[in-house]
């Protein structure tokens, strides 16, 4: 299930994305942090993706915004 | 679903039924004339409401000429690393809480109008006709036979076999191609600061749409109604005027559009200075230009 619904994240952003103008306000990208969010969390990933749609708005100032990876934080 | 739906199929038939009976004494009430325009009229006042978001937008844009000296330091420092400087470019954003991007809401928030157009208008087909939000019998009777150069508004590609239907549709799907394109050339050419990105990503960029935009506009606009393709081809053309109007008169400043209209100024105000460019859009110009025989201006090699 995770890796079909990356596999639609990565068609969208190989052939679809790259036709509009750069638009998120965010970095990463929404698409990948769903990307990302997904393969480490499952579907609280895909709850953490829409959290950051959600956030990705025009009231919003963007910025950096990396999903925290478990192991990374274990080993800090 | 449905009962979220609910208030949206209200909002959006009321407005729809509202311009209908305004226009229904000077073209008729079951005239598709009023029944198209009505439609049209609906994504006016949407992208109306949305007007103020774009100004935003605009503003947080102009506001990166004075980050414009950070982020050439940024690109300069992060030359070989795309990654790096997009990050940085972001916290720089950040820091000066500014954001010249648009980010997905203007997209996202017509989703759900469009959706709630695409189930009235579903229903005004079905026989016999459903009626959804404030729409009456009357109404629905009356719209289901509305004609938009010849093709019911309700009628899809697919569920018909009006041959009027599938060429309507087929018009109005590549005029949407057509629409998307040029907006998205025309941003990509003129509007945006130079950055680093290399012609070669653009052309390849241009090729995907120049492809695919029309097979998903075919994919999708056969199973849609021609009402909600009305919708579509409006909102598109509607973009694409904000756009020009933008890139007209208000420029991003450091596009090449921005030059341009500097350099009119300029030579307006009667100040004769060569004009100093670096874009390849500039360059292809005097070659153009040239064969034209155009003395007036000087180009440099």
């Amino acid at each position: 299930m995770r890796k079909i619904i990356i596999g639609i994240i990565q068609f969208y952003q190989k052939w679809i994305s790259p036709s509009f103008a750069p638009r998120c306000k965010y970095y990463p990208s929404c698409s990948s942090y769903a990307a990302t969010a997904i393969e480490n969390y499952g579907i609280k990933g895909v709850a953490m993706a829409t959290w950051r749609l959600v956030r990705c708005n025009p009231w919003s100032h963007g910025g950096v915004d990396y999903v925290l990876i478990k192991e990374k934080v274990g080993t800090n | 679903m449905d009962t979220i739906l609910n208030p949206l199929y209200f909002a959006v038939s009321w407005v729809i039924i509202t311009i209908h009976d305004l226009l229904s004494p000077i073209f008729s009430a079951d005239s598709g004339v009023s029944w198209s325009l009505s439609i049209i009229g609906l994504v006016i006042i949407i992208r109306i409401i949305l007007i103020p978001l774009f100004v935003k937008q605009i503003k947080s844009q102009r506001a990166l000429t004075a980050l414009q000296p950070h982020m050439k330091e940024i690109q300069k420092k992060y030359k070989d690393d795309r990654q790096k400087q997009s990050e940085e470019m972001m916290k720089l954003y950040k820091e000066h809480k500014t954001n010249p991007l648009a980010s997905c809401f203007p997209i996202l928030a017509q989703a759900p109008i469009f959706f709630a157009l695409f189930t009235v208008l579903n229903g005004i087909g079905r026989n016999p006709p459903v009626k959804r939000g404030v729409l009456t019998q009357e109404d629905v009777v009356s719209a289901a036979q509305a004609k938009f150069f010849g093709a019911p508004i309700s009628d899809t590609f697919l569920g018909t076999d009006i041959t009027t239907v599938k060429i309507v549709t087929v018009f109005l799907i590549a005029f949407m191609s057509a629409t998307t394109f040029t907006t998205q050339r025309q941003l990509m050419v003129k509007g945006m600061p130079k950055m680093d990105s290399s012609n070669n990503m653009m052309l390849q960029q241009q090729k995907i749409m120049l492809y695919l935009f029309p097979v998903i506009f075919a994919i999708s606009g056969v199973n849609f109604p021609i009402g909600v393709l009305i919708y579509w081809s409006t909102t598109n053309l509607w973009t694409w005027g904000q756009q020009y109007y933008v890139i007209k008169r208000n420029p991003t400043p450091g596009s090449p559009a921005y030059e341009e209209l500097e350099r009119k100024r300029k030579q307006k105000s009667g100040d004769v200075e060569t004009p100093n460019s670096g874009s390849n859009e500039t360059i292809q110009e005097p070659e153009i230009k040239g064969q034209r025989k155009q003395p007036k201006k000087k180009k440099k090699k």
